[in-house]
This record gives C-alpha cells, structure tokens and sequence, in this order.
C-alpha cells in the first residue's frame, strides 16, 4: 500500500514540502513554487497532493498571483464525477496552470450539452465524461447483444445531435472518451459467440464516438482503451454501485493527467522541443570509454542495443510530427559526429537534429544557450537523461524544463518518454511537419549573419519577402496554432481554437491577415498573425503576433505599416491596439510605441496604445513587400 | 494508523480538512469543510492506509467520523 505511511512524510529541516505549506498555511502564497514541488511526486503522492490544492479557492489565487495561468474547465457527464476534481487539479498544478472548475450536476451531460447559456459552453475545456453505464443503465435484463446495440444507438445518436449543436457556438473545446467495456458485462454472456458479437457493437460504438473528432472541430475524444490497457482498473465495482462513481478513481486520475496536457496547450504552454543525453539514454554504453564500435545501438544488435534502437525509432516518430530534436551529452564533439553520420545501428543521424551539442559544460548552461539559438523558451523543452545527477541538476537550475529520467532499463524509456503527452496537441498543421528542416535553416541563417559586419547589409543580402494575405479556410489551423505556441511576440496572448478563427473569418467586422515570409533560404510559411476589429472609425488591433523565429527582420514593422495604410486608405481616423503583460512576451512591449503609437490607458497590465494616421512608419527598406491588391486604397 | 489521532492527521494532511477532535464526534454536516466527495476520499484512503477493505455500504450510512473510525480500524 502506498499513501501516508510514516516513512513517507517529509524530514524536518528539509526543504518546504507540499505538505509544509498545506500545514502552514502558505498554499496560496506559494502556489507559483508548487509545480516545482510537485515534478518528483509518485501518483500516490499526486493524490494527496491534488485533496490539498483542490481545497484552494481560486480566486484567492489569482488575487495573489495575477499572472498564473488560469483555465477554466466545466465537468459534466453520466456518473458521480465529484472524485475527478481533485486529479485535475494537481494535474494542471503540475503544469503550473490554475484550475478554475465547475462540476455540474448529477448526471446532467444531456441538459448541459443542451443549454448554450450554461458553464459548459463558456469553459476553456468542457469535460462530458461517459463510462459504461450511460448504455447498461438502459438495457434490460434479459439482455443480448443486440439490445446493447440498440441502446447505445439510440445514446450515441443523441450525444451527436447535442455535439454538432456545442460545435456551432461554445467557447472552448469539448472532450468526450471512449466507453470501457468492463468484463462484468461481457462475461454475463455465456456463448462465446453472443460475447464476441458484444465486443463488435461496443466498439462500433466506440468507433462511433471516436469519429465525432473529425466531424468537429472543437472536440476531442480521448481512447480510455489505451489507458485501460496499462493495467488501470476500469471500475470500482463498490464505488460503481454505492455511489455511482462509474469510472474508478485511478482511471480516473489517468483521464485527468490527459486532460492537464490539453489544458497545457490551451494556455499557450506546449512542449516544442526534446532535448537528449546521448551516453545511457539515445545509446547504451559510454562513447568516450567504449569507442563508436563499443557503444549499444542497433536493431539486430544485443537485446539492449535493440532496445536502445527502438527508442530512437520512437524520438524520430516524435520529431517527423514537428517536435524539434536536439541532443545535449557530455562528450567531445568529434566522436559524437562520427556516430552521428556514419554509425550502422543509429536510426537517428545528425539530420534529425537541429542541434547537437557535445562538450563539458554544465548541461542546464547548454539548455539555455541552445533556447536562445532556437529563439525559444527554455520551458518549451523537455529533457531526456539517465543520470540522476543531471536530471537533478537541470530541474533545479531551469524549473521549467520538463525532465524526463530514465534508468539503466533501456526497455523502458520508450513509457518513460510517453508517460506524459508532452507534445499533445489536437491536430498537425503543414508547418509540423517541416518544422525540423525550418528551424536547422535558422540556424545556416545565423551562420550566415556572422558573415556581415553590419545588420543592414545582412537584412539586404537576405531577401526577406513578405506578403500579406486576408486569411481563407486554408490558414485556419496554422492561425489557431500560432495563437495558441506563440509566447514572445504574442501582443495580448489572445489564444484562439480553430473554430474561434474561423467564426472571425465569418465576423464582417473583423479581419484576419496572415502573414507569409520567404528569404534567400527559403519559403518560412506562414508566420505571422495580425487579427483587427473595425468599430466605427477606429480599426482596433486585437492581437498581433509572430513565430520566434522570424523575429527582427523588419517583417513586423512591414506587417504593421500595411495595417495602418489599409485603415487609413479605408476611412478609419484611429488605430488602437493593446499591448498585455505576460512573464514572456515583455521584448515585444515596445512594439507600438516605436512604430509612432501614443499611449492612451495603462491599468499595470495592458496598456492600450493608439495611432492618429497622420505620419505612417516607413516600412524596412530592405524587405520586399506585396501588398494586398487594393489594400493602399489604389 | 493506531489511533484516533492518526486518524485527524489523515484527515488535516490527506484531505486538508481542518478538523480538531472535537469534530470526531459530531455529525457530518456539522465538520467544518465537509460534503459528501470526501466521505468517498476519506474511505479510499482509510483502505489505502490501512490496507483493507472497508464496509463500504455500512462506511457511507456513518454519521460522524468517529463511527468511520471504528468501521476502519475494526474491520
């Protein structure tokens, strides 16, 4: 039994404990340090910790700390659902996020999927948790396969009408799971073959569900099968028939650390980039000691070099769906080249990194020069080693990286990698899949810069195109996904789903550009966002944003002044835009005042700042700009 | 857990409930911070401590955390 046996609690004189402050009182106060506290705990620790935070009032919260990231999310569904409240908020804790719930009434997913003026349709995420007995509560007894196929027709029919209906006009995003099929039910049939026809109707179901997230934009449908599988009980028979709790508590806590990664990627919080040790972790064995020809890789090598090769099969899964790969080990760089380029049992090669990086510094000092030369936070990384050591090292310097440790048990760093969903995100744009060859560019582009003296002639030799484009169905998803992994030039982290983009498509008062850019190197996509508002005579920028990698060549200042000629072509007297605070986007917040914006009202976090149109900013001379036909008013 | 004492402890630290001794008698309704979700918490957890199984039909009829005591500690 795991919980809270005496060995477990913490010794005195130690650091501050989750339970310390739970003790002391100073829950609220530290809650910015709990994500820290909480990156080491076992589930049974994450249990006892999220009884505690669960008791937070939120509000009290966010009085506290303004800028701790808040998302909303409303839980609904068939059973007793009260149990998942404390799992989601150590969940989304162990983010950094604040949950703000709201649980509805018993059993009331019909009537809230129903009601546009309810909680559900206001969240950042709508729960509508199923579970089995949202079918087996109607069938009667005698019962035989085809009235569970019966049954669940008639309530799957139903969830899709009230879906479709959420779709048209919620705020957030919906997520329904799969129903586990507990063995109490199939087993109530006798014949094998009445059973088997059980498990096709239950999964036609399932398939069913699973389907209505690609009819929607806005929902996701989580596979509980996959999680069932890991050996987490489906029911807690007791707790099923006594309270109505229909899932049990621990797939429950497994639901909740799905929901966390999805409340993770709302908030703008997505992992970007796997970063790996080499020695014990990408191979086995120690290259500097066993040499290129000693070290354990390989797919028909010994069971561990197999082993070792499977896990890069999975990191190289990861990186073709855009998460960028770089490796950090303590080593000298030419044999980790060698290795790289020309080592039969790698999978992986130095094509597949961005940036590999071998030397004998300090690891957390690597991570946070390789963040730089990638132009991304340093929490967007998540960290691979099987040394204790730097494991620790790395968590206590850059607290916002997520580590990941493995062991000497090469077989299990595939789980250990996926445990979490660190990289989760509802859908894949174009962009994803390039991303890797995009971002290796930037770095021949740094490499290039080196080469001038000056800035200007590297901006002229580089050839910067941009153009402007009113967005169309086409941009949807890679506008929503720059919303939403866009942290530093992100103007007021306004972040918007893909059907929150398309219903401003939609709106006549509102427009949405996109801006695309290509340079010497290439077409770099669409890289760029600027969403405007028309009120009257005042065009009012809502949010402006940039991908990281572009920033600084005058592809901003370029976007923007084709706004200002467009609202000044087209009758509009005024320009506002806001510019609101976060801990990441502060090397943007004097965007506008440098590009002649006066500013007008400023409440400590968004100041809102504002452009009389009469001298326009010069766009940069050195990038080559195509103007939307008709958008200079010509 | 061996007494009523680790049994208050369990119920300040487990379930942050602020609770003195002078609630283990009383009804309920009457513990300050107490609903019905963690009388399903509390019961995970005594069986999780003490590594058995509770009565549960019997645990959710209890009227005070003193008669959840005595289902826990002699069942």
């Amino acid at each position: 039994m795991t919980g809270v046996s005496g060995s477990e609690r913490p010794v005195a004189g130690g650091p501050s404990t989750l339970l310390d402050l739970h003790r002391e009182g100073r829950l609220v106060r530290e809650y910015p340090g709990v994500r820290q506290l909480l990156c080491e705990a076992s589930d049974a620790e994450l249990a006892r910790a999220g009884q505690l935070l669960a008791r937070l009032d939120p509000d009290e919260v966010v009085a506290e700390h303004p800028a701790v990231p808040v998302v909303t999310v409303a839980v609904t569904g068939h059973g007793t659902l009260a149990p998942l409240l404390p799992s989601l908020t150590v969940e989304l804790a162990r983010h950094g996020l604040l949950l703000r719930p709201h649980l509805a009434d018993f059993d009331a997913y019909v009537f809230d999927l129903a009601d546009p003026g309810g909680e559900l349709y206001r969240a950042d995420l709508a729960l509508c948790v199923l579970d089995p007995m949202v079918v087996f509560d109607e069938v009667p007894v005698p019962w035989g396969p085809e009235d569970v196929e019966r049954v669940a027709r008639e309530r799957l029919g139903t969830l899709a009408g009230l879906v479709a209906r959420f779709a048209e006009s919620a705020r957030g995003t919906l997520v329904l799971n799969t129903l586990p099929l507990p063995r109490r039910f199939a087993a109530q049939l006798v014949d094998h073959r009445s059973r088997a026809r059980l498990g096709a109707v239950w999964r036609e179901a399932n398939a069913r569900l699973l389907r209505l997230a690609e009819e929607h934009e806005r929902v996701v449908v989580l596979d509980l099968d996959p999680l069932a599988g890991e050996g987490v009980p489906v029911v807690e028979p007791r707790l099923s028939q006594y309270t109505r709790t229909h899932l049990s508590p621990a797939l429950l806590a497994a639901y909740a650390r799905e929901i966390g990664h999805l409340a993770r990627h709302r908030a703008g919080q997505g992992k970007k980039a796997l970063v790996l040790d080499l020695d014990g972790t990408l191979w086995g064995g120690i290259l500097g000691e066993d040499g290129p020809d000693g070290i354990e890789t390989g797919a028909d090598g010994t069971h561990r070099a197999a082993a070792h090769h499977a896990f890069q099969r999975v990191v190289g899964q990861l990186a073709a769906q855009g998460v960028l790969l770089a490796a950090v080990s303590k080593n000298d760089p030419e044999p980790v080249g060698e290795v790289l380029r020309g080592h039969p049992g790698m999978f992986l090669h130095e094509a597949d990194f961005v940036r590999v990086v071998a030397n004998w510094r300090p690891k957390h000092d690597n991570l946070t020069e390789l963040a730089e030369a990638l132009n991304l936070g340093v929490d967007s990384f998540v960290f691979v080693d099987d040394s204790p050591y730097e494991c620790g090292l790395v968590r206590h310097e850059l607290p916002g990286v997520a580590v990941v440790p493995v062991n000497g048990e090469p077989a299990l760093h595939i789980e250990a990698l996926l445990r979490d969903g660190w990289f989760d995100a509802p859908e894949l744009t174009r962009e994803d899949v390039t991303r890797v060859a995009q971002y290796r560019d930037e770095l021949v582009r740094k490499d290039f810069l080196d080469g001038f003296d000056s800035l200007e002639e590297y901006l002229r030799q580089l050839r910067v195109e941009v153009h402007l484009v009113e967005a169309g169905p086409a941009e949807v998803a890679r506008l929503s996904q720059l919303t939403l992994r866009t942290n530093q030039f992100n103007q007021t982290t306004l972040r918007l789903g893909p059907a929150e983009v398309r219903a401003l498509l939609d709106d006549p008062a509102a427009r949405v550009l996109a801006v695309h850019a290509a340079d010497r190197f290439g077409d770099n996509g669409v890289v760029g966002a600027v969403f405007t508002r028309r009120h009257g005579d005042t065009v009012h920028i809502d949010n402006f944003l940039l991908s990281c990698r572009v920033f600084s060549r005058g592809i901003e200042q370029t976007a923007l002044c084709a706004v200002l000629r467009h609202a000044r072509a087209h009758g509009a007297r005024t320009v506002r835009a806001n510019y609101r605070t976060t801990p990441k986007n502060t090397k943007v917040k004097d965007f506008y005042p440098r590009n002649g914006f006066a500013p007008v009202t400023d409440d400590g976090t968004t100041v809102t700042y504002e452009h009389a149109l009469g001298v326009l900013p010069v766009p940069p001379a050195h990038v080559h700009f195509t103007e939307i036909p008709g958008d200079d008013g010509s | 857990m061996n007494s009523i004492d680790d049994f208050l402890i369990l119920l300040q630290d487990d379930l942050g409930l602020p609770v003195t001794g002078a609630d283990v008698g009383a009804g309920l309704d009457r513990v300050p911070g107490w609903d019905s979700v963690h009388l399903l918490s509390l019961l995970t957890l005594l069986e999780r401590t003490t590594g058995r199984a509770l009565p549960l039909a019997d645990a959710l009829e209890a009227g005070s955390l003193e008669e959840i005591y005595a289902l826990a500690v002699t069942s």
